[in-house]
């Protein structure tokens, strides 16, 4: 019997698109092309306002372009979250739009996987192997569409990436999060209902535990704190198995031991609660399930006595900062931090923060971590469509929560380990580089290999590109306009990256590139749902299959111009579409809050403007209160309160060391690697270890030594300092790539992928970064 | 007629070398080894694990002090070395000849040859980019994180330069050289 079906039925979701279906070409943009002068020849010198994508900030600058090329990147003063600077990668830029290495044509790969060897061809060429080779997976596959899966890596042209691996149809999207900050944004949005912005320009006392501000820059973060340290009005305690930049600058630096922040923060919550000093008025008012921690952190007994022990810093710290940091509060953070998954506790760790922070009341309060206003863009959605055929994500059960982002390990190790229900076959990916951003790359290089299609769009030859069996040169950022994107925070505004400049080579956007590969796949790969698909096949008897088809058409996020689309984004705000071509930058009011206020310094909003409190004492929570306990985790395996457990405490064998990782100012992962500029300026990178251990070892400055682990081993320069302990050894993560097409970051320094071990955390699978031991010799 | 000066808020610096990038970018400075204009001098911290002295460890910011007794304008055989009309001490390639001797009279290490323009250059405070394309700040200064550098008129009392000279301490650098240099070190 045949049933009566919608199209309808066939729709699970939607592309979000920034744009009013349908609607024809704009007047305002019709004029602006009008009025746009003709190209001039000789001597053309412009400026054009958009937005750096050398790491994930997005600040804004002026570029400055000289007969075609670009001759300089300039800071735009009129973005309130960068704050009118541009670190050394965003003056960079230009090196990586001219680097002689880029990706510069479709190419196919032409020998065994990994070989290097490809052969150019032509973007039809491409698109047509792809279409090839998926149509006959999909086919064995029977339209299971989470065979082939999808990995990218942040910036503002994922979302487009997104919509074409929404209209496939697959299960499986992986990003950066699990490699990442999967555990903090989780961790303090579960607890205060946010991750929030720390309001450093106002805070009158952080403690940055783990994160770096001095080096790994964050905006508008950076910029505000850093001038008020040093006695100038904040005051700053780091915690780090480091001495770092940030910690030159802090008022006290505490050496935690690797792996045990839980331990202290639980000792500094000890402390406040046990000698009453926490913010009794907020804590009454605005916390679920207070009585239930005080008894979890008294009746553990976690004292700073006991957390000496674990964490190698005195009691006497701590129970001074506990003490300061609760006189100082509201305007007193624990500082969230960003790439953090450092070990199994992470995801308890980030709570414990949250709530020692709220215990002084600095939620949604100037000086205090706060969630700001955001400035809606117009959001039309475009349904998805639904195939029968398509199975869950295969790695949902290796962790309590796996989201929309999934668990790049997991699920990496589940199809090594011929683990997962059914075979994964292919991966598509965006600017990622799953070989250098994942521990273990052993086993990366292996998952690579096994698959049967490896499409990579990239501007550069990473290692993961090297593996692929079609790349897709991506354009450069400054070589594209992006979807318009809107900031919230205590400044909102509405920025815009615009061209500065034509594609070079045959580089294209990735609006083009889905464009034209959509076109390619979408009615070949609709035969295949055809074919296996029973809804889709009564549908069509029902229905004609124009109609059907209507429903899978897979180009259709992709028809319009991206300038357009942002035009609609942000047509209720009058002028926004203007001044975001123009100027790059727009909030309401711009103009008239928008001042100089002296050689380097400009107000973006005025004080009563600032959305420094706008929860309205009720919190995004589900109690609509700062939640102490989550007991629904408690149910999938997850501690409802934060706890230390013995098994945490990881014991370093003599003559071996912890490893730790991290970042710094001048490079943003592997994706700067190859950059000359940033070359230039730090040459390589070096493994930190302890003078004395190294003396002891006949290790010098500049000695080459191999770091091998339970998984892998690299070689790196010494640079033996005082400023890490003897069982510690640290080295900048994205150096050590294996790609000889990339020209100076081929075996250029140590690579950290190569050594650290793919364990997971139980939250959400994200990797733990700091939880392998390795030792060293010299070579 | 302007005279130019730089205050440094050193404080502020968190040696991410944002303005040695944009100070190579701007004035078309080779990707080589030591060619650099500008630079962040390191004092390393002292101490021993885990007992560092905090404040051991800074960073100093630094260019040519643009002296108003420049020794390397005084040494200098062909007058390659002079004076702009603003006080910034400048180096004209068509004269000079390479002889450094102006690197070993400069007490501030502040000079080096140039490959592409065959001069022992030096930072001009972006006189010939920024500066002659009506610009008023330095590209060292625009691009600052942190905004360590206010740029600006010694002679205007007004100017936050100025302003800044008379309301806060400050050091020069080896000043008792009779250097007159015209960096000033807020503290």
């Amino acid at each position: 019997m045949k049933v009566e079906i919608s199209r309808r039925r066939f729709l699970q979701g939607s592309v979000a698109m920034s744009i009013a279906g349908g609607v024809s070409l704009g007047s305002s943009s019709m004029m602006a092309s009008a009025a746009s002068p003709a190209k001039k020849v000789g001597n053309e010198d412009k400026k054009i306002a958009t937005l750096c994508e050398m790491c994930v900030n997005k600040c804004a600058a002026i570029a400055h372009v000289r007969n075609g090329v670009i001759s300089k990147l300039d800071p735009n003063p009129l973005f309130p979250k960068s704050r009118n600077m541009l670190c050394p990668r965003g003056n960079s830029g230009i090196q990586a739009v001219y680097d002689p290495d880029r990706l510069k044509y479709p190419l196919i790969r032409d020998g065994e996987k990994g070989s290097g060897k490809f052969r150019r061809v032509s973007w039809d060429e491409a698109y047509a192997y792809i279409n090839e080779k998926l149509t006959k997976i999909l086919d064995e596959e029977k339209d299971n569409r989470s065979t082939v899966a999808f990995c990218a890596g942040e910036g503002m042209a994922e979302h487009t990436f997104h919509s074409f691996f929404t209209m496939f149809g697959s299960a499986h999207f992986l990003n950066h999060a699990s490699l990442c900050l999967a555990t903090t944004v989780s961790g303090y949005s579960l607890t205060i209902g946010g991750y929030g912005q720390a309001d450093l320009d106002n805070a009158k006392y952080v403690i940055m535990a783990g994160a770096n501000r001095a080096e790994a820059i964050v905006t508008p973060d950076t910029m505000d704190f850093f001038k008020r340290t040093k006695g100038r009005g904040a005051k700053l305690i780091t915690v780090d198995p480091r001495f770092t930049n940030t910690a030159a600058k802090s008022d006290k630096w505490l050496a935690v031991n690797v792996g045990t922040d839980l331990a202290f923060v639980l000792a500094l919550t000890y402390v406040a609660i046990k000698e009453e000093i926490y913010n009794k008025a907020f804590v009454e008012n605005y916390f679920n399930g207070f009585d239930e921690y005080k008894n979890h952190i008294l009746s553990n007994n976690y004292t700073p006595e006991w957390a000496e022990k674990i964490t190698g810093i005195k009691a006497k710290d701590m129970y001074e900062v506990a003490r300061e940091f609760m006189a100082n509060a509201p305007q007193a953070i624990y500082y969230q931090g960003r790439r953090t998954t450092w070990s199994k506790n992470d995801f308890q760790l980030r709570r414990a923060q949250a709530i020692f922070s709220a215990l002084g009341g600095g939620v949604d309060v100037k000086g205090g971590i706060c969630f700001g206003k955001s400035l809606p863009l117009v959001e039309h959605e475009i349904p998805s469509p639904m195939y029968a055929q398509a199975k869950p994500r295969i790695e949902k059960d290796e962790a309590a929560v796996v989201g929309g982002t999934g668990s790049w390990v997991a699920f990496r190790n589940m199809v090594l380990e011929k683990r997962s229900p059914y075979p994964i076959r292919a991966l598509f990916n965006y600017k990622h580089n799953p070989m250098q951003n994942m521990p273990n790359n052993a086993k990366t290089a292996e998952f690579l290999k096994n698959l049967d299609l490896v499409v990579t769009i990239d501007t550069m030859p990473s290692d993961t590109v090297m593996l692929s069996d079609v790349i897709l040169p991506e354009c450069t950022y400054l070589e594209r306009t992006d979807p318009v994107v809107s900031f919230g925070g205590i400044e909102p505004s509405i920025a815009q990256r615009n061209k500065v400049i034509d594609p070079m080579f045959e580089s294209k956007p990735v609006m083009e590139i889905m464009r034209g590969l959509s076109a390619k796949l979408s009615k070949p790969l609709f035969e295949i749902t055809k074919k296996y698909d029973e809804d889709v096949q009564s549908a069509i008897e029902d229905d004609s299959e124009e109609k059907v088809y209507a429903d899978f058409d897979m180009t259709k996020p992709f028809e319009f111009d991206q300038e357009e689309l942002n035009v609609h984004a942000v047509e209720k705000y009058e002028g926004a579409a203007e001044m975001l071509k123009e100027k790059g930058v727009f909030y309401p009011h711009i103009n008239e809050y928008f001042k100089k206020t002296g050689v380097n310094d400009y107000e973006y909003y005025p004080e009563a403007q600032r959305a420094y409190s706008v929860r309205n004492t009720k919190f995004a929570t589900p109690s609509g209160k700062i939640e102490c306990a989550v007991p629904a985790l408690a149910k999938k395996g997850i501690d409802a309160m934060p706890e230390w457990k013995k098994e945490y405490e990881m014991a370093v064998p003599a003559g071996k060391f912890r490893f730790v990782t991290g970042r710094h100012a001048q490079f943003t992962q592997s994706g700067t690697s190859n950059n000359r500029m940033l070359l230039n300026l730090v040459p390589e990178n070096f493994a930190w270890i302890n003078k004395r251990t190294a003396e002891k070892m006949g290790i010098k400055f500049g000695d080459t030594i191999e770091v091998a682990s339970k998984v892998g081993k690299t070689t790196i320069k010494a640079y033996p300092t005082e400023k890490i302990g003897p069982d510690t050894l640290f080295f900048i993560h994205g150096f050590g790539n294996y790609s000889e097409a990339l020209t100076l970051a081929h075996q250029n320094g140590g690579n950290d992928a190569a050594i650290i071990e793919d364990s997971i955390e139980p939250m959400h699978g994200a990797s733990c970064l700091h939880d392998t031991i390795v030792e060293i010799r010299k070579v | 007629m302007a005279r130019y000066g730089m205050a440094l808020n050193y404080n502020n610096c968190i040696n991410c070398k944002a303005c040695e990038s944009a100070c190579k970018e701007e004035n078309g400075v080779l990707l080589l080894p030591d060619h650099y204009r500008i630079w962040v001098g390191i004092k390393e911290a002292e101490g021993q694990f885990p007992n560092i002295s905090i404040a051991s460890q800074t960073y100093q910011p630094s260019q040519c002090q643009q002296c108003d007794n420049a020794p390397c304008q005084q040494v200098c055989p062909t007058n390659a070395t002079y004076y702009s009309k603003e006080g910034v001490v400048m180096v004209d390639p068509t004269k000079c000849i390479l002889c450094t001797y102006c690197i070993n009279a400069c007490p501030y290490d502040a000079r080096y040859v140039d490959n592409r323009t065959n001069t022992v250059d030096k930072c001009t405070f972006c006189s010939d980019s920024r500066l002659a394309n009506g610009e008023t700040t330095t590209a060292c200064q625009a691009t600052c994180p942190t905004k360590v550098r206010v740029f600006g008129d010694l002679d205007d009392p007004n100017s936050e330069i100025s302003q800044l000279l008379v309301n806060k301490e400050y050091r020069q650098v080896k000043s008792h050289l009779g250097t007159k240099p015209k960096l000033f070190y807020i503290l």
